[in-house]
């Protein structure tokens, strides 16, 4: 069975009116990998023999009438930098070679409480360093929509499973746009919550003050329930946000006139693909036909937001990666040598160049002579973009722009140069910096049919509003637009 | 600023990186490029800004109350075991 065009919802119905058995689904899902996935490669590690367990204990619940949760028997992917306990968690990195987790990320335990039954775990950019799932230690995962094309990322390997039918839903994580450019290359929705909104214990730290999980799926509705089930505070995450967790799915219908929308000029300018900007606008024209205030804003220091963002992610990560030392986790190299050289040879053989270069790039912003020249600044002008923000958001509800200046890319078309690489980031790392929440959704394809997303951002904890907006898009045939 | 060849030793060298002689010269380019770029930070005047490390939400006192809670780490922490073998860390350097 393909998953393809198969909702959440339609599924948990389909299993109450008796039409299919969850064991049949797990099943056929695994036999659906089995025939494509060789070509998509969103996949490191299945997990069926635990996965047909869980769905025949599933099934037997459901048989003898007890209360099931709202995703009982709903396949999901889970991005491999997010522990699940006795299945090697990779970060698609050499380095954490044979390591197995002896613990469950929270956003995955609530998952399961719900019913979900975990497929497997997506391929990703080393230690989600990356836009393209190209800087992978293992495989390039390719777009369903054109194998030539990268599926994004760095949470590549969970949208193209989603978009090709291989799983319902998935987890990503999002530290820069992570799950959100992949929903926009290939054509699925992606959410990055407000910072803190969903645990991240249990999520490998990439940028510590940046990382959140996502979700993908096919529908704002699937991922409304999805946050409605791994939102919410957790002791076991000290950055966890204590904060209500509202009915997202109940209040998808409420009506969205005279919700006020801006639309930054900064994003619309230099490099942006003309046949994206075209759609978006008619993604504006659209909520102007449903009532909403379409107001043009300014967040001015836009342009100043990917030098910040590389600064501080690469900052925090040459600090969070320097746990990889070869005593803890994954591979040794030269484990008769003076620890030093232990060390070093250990992290030169299990970074792959990216993740190597990051480190670099981190270790000298943070380094005597130039920590106020480079980090300090960087925070600084980080200020200077939430207060964009906190400015925009007293005038307007919702911020719309595109999700990516293009289209999914060719393979190898930017590995060679990694600015560029950096550049295509543009639209979505001010969302991180902000720590805002932000929805990518589908707003029709390009010439080629290659998809192209719409992004809507909203003010620290209001995802119910952004939700909102977005579900009403789709249910206004803007998906297809 | 130019980033140097040195400089990416020493970088490494911090960073517990080895870099291989011919990886140098790329390495100092590439992240020439990327610190130029960044550069552009000094267009704006922050002297009067203050940083933000992190976008605090609504977080609870981090500090929970002296009890035991529920145990998530490894089973092997009470394992017994007689020796581990390690690197050697003391050196004549």
């Amino acid at each position: 069975m393909n998953l393809k065009n198969i909702t959440a919802e339609k599924l948990v119905s389909l299993y109450s009116n008796r039409g299919f058995t969850v064991t049949e689904v797990v099943t056929s899902t695994y036999q659906e990998i089995e025939r494509i996935d060789k070509d998509i490669r969103a996949f490191i590690t299945l997990c069926p023999l635990r996965a047909l367990e869980e769905a025949r204990r599933m099934d037997e619940q459901m048989a003898s009438g007890e209360q099931v949760g709202p995703l009982a028997g709903v396949p999901v992917a889970i991005k491999d930098n997010i522990a699940i306990r006795d299945i090697q968690t990779t970060c698609g990195s050499r380095i954490l070679e044979g390591y197995v987790p002896p613990y469950t990320a929270t956003a995955v335990e609530r998952l399961r409480r719900a019913g979900a039954i975990v497929i497997g775990k997506t391929n990703l950019d080393e230690f989600a360093m990356g836009s393209s799932t190209e800087n992978s230690a293992f495989f390039v995962t390719r777009n369903p929509h054109d194998l030539d094309r990268v599926p994004g990322g760095s949470s590549g390997g969970s949208a193209a499973s989603v978009a090709s039918g291989t799983s319902v839903l998935a987890l990503g994580s999002d530290t820069g746009g992570s799950v959100r450019t992949p929903a926009s290359f290939c054509g699925v929705v992606g959410v990055k919550p407000t910072y803190g909104r969903v645990s991240r214990y249990g999520l490998v730290a990439f940028a510590s003050s940046l990382d959140q999980i996502g979700t993908l799926s096919k529908s704002v509705r699937e991922s409304a329930q999805m946050l409605e089930v791994i939102c919410g505070f957790d002791h076991f995450d000290s950055t966890s946000a204590d904060h209500a967790v509202d009915e997202f799915v109940k209040n998808l219908d409420r009506p969205i006139k005279g919700v006020r929308i801006g639309v930054p000029k900064e994003y619309f300018i230099g490099g942006i693909d003309p046949e994206v900007k075209s759609k978006i606008e008619s993604g504006i024209h659209l909520y102007e036909g449903l009532g909403c205030d379409i107001q043009e804003i300014s967040l001015p220091h836009t342009e100043y937001a990917i030098a910040a963002y590389y600064v501080i992610a690469t900052a925090e990560a040459s600090s969070n990666l320097a746990r990889y030392d070869g005593v803890r986790y994954g591979i040794r190299k030269a484990g008769n040598s003076a620890l030093q050289e232990m060390y070093r040879e250990t992290r030169h053989s299990g970074f792959g160049k990216e993740v190597q270069r990051r480190i670099l790039l981190g270790t000298y912003a943070l380094s005597a002579g130039y920590y106020d020249a480079y980090y300090l600044k960087a925070l600084k002008v980080r200020t200077l973009i939430l207060r964009d923000f906190q400015q925009a958001f007293e005038r307007v509800d919702i911020i719309l722009t595109p999700t990516s200046p293009t289209v999914a890319f060719k393979i190898g078309e930017k590995t060679a140069d990694p600015l560029s690489m950096y550049l295509s980031d543009l639209c979505t790392i001010t969302c991180n910096l902000a720590g805002l929440p932000g929805i990518s959704v589908p707003c029709g394809r390009n010439s080629q049919g290659l998809p192209i997303g719409l992004q809507l951002m909203a003010n620290h904890f209001q995802e119910s509003l952004m939700l909102r907006v977005a579900h009403q898009f789709e249910k206004a045939g803007g998906f297809s637009l | 600023m130019k980033i140097s060849e040195a400089d990416v030793e020493y970088v490494a060298k911090l960073a517990m990186l080895q870099v291989a002689d011919d990886e140098k010269r790329e390495l100092a380019e590439q992240l020439s490029r990327i610190v130029e770029y960044v550069e552009q930070l000094n267009k704006l005047d922050v002297s009067r800004i203050e940083p933000t490390a992190q976008v605090v939400t609504s977080v609870k006192h981090a500090i929970r109350d002296d009890r035991v809670a529920a145990r998530t780490g490894s089973s092997d922490a009470g394992r017994t075991v007689k020796l581990f073998k390690v690197p050697k860390v003391i050196t004549d350097r």
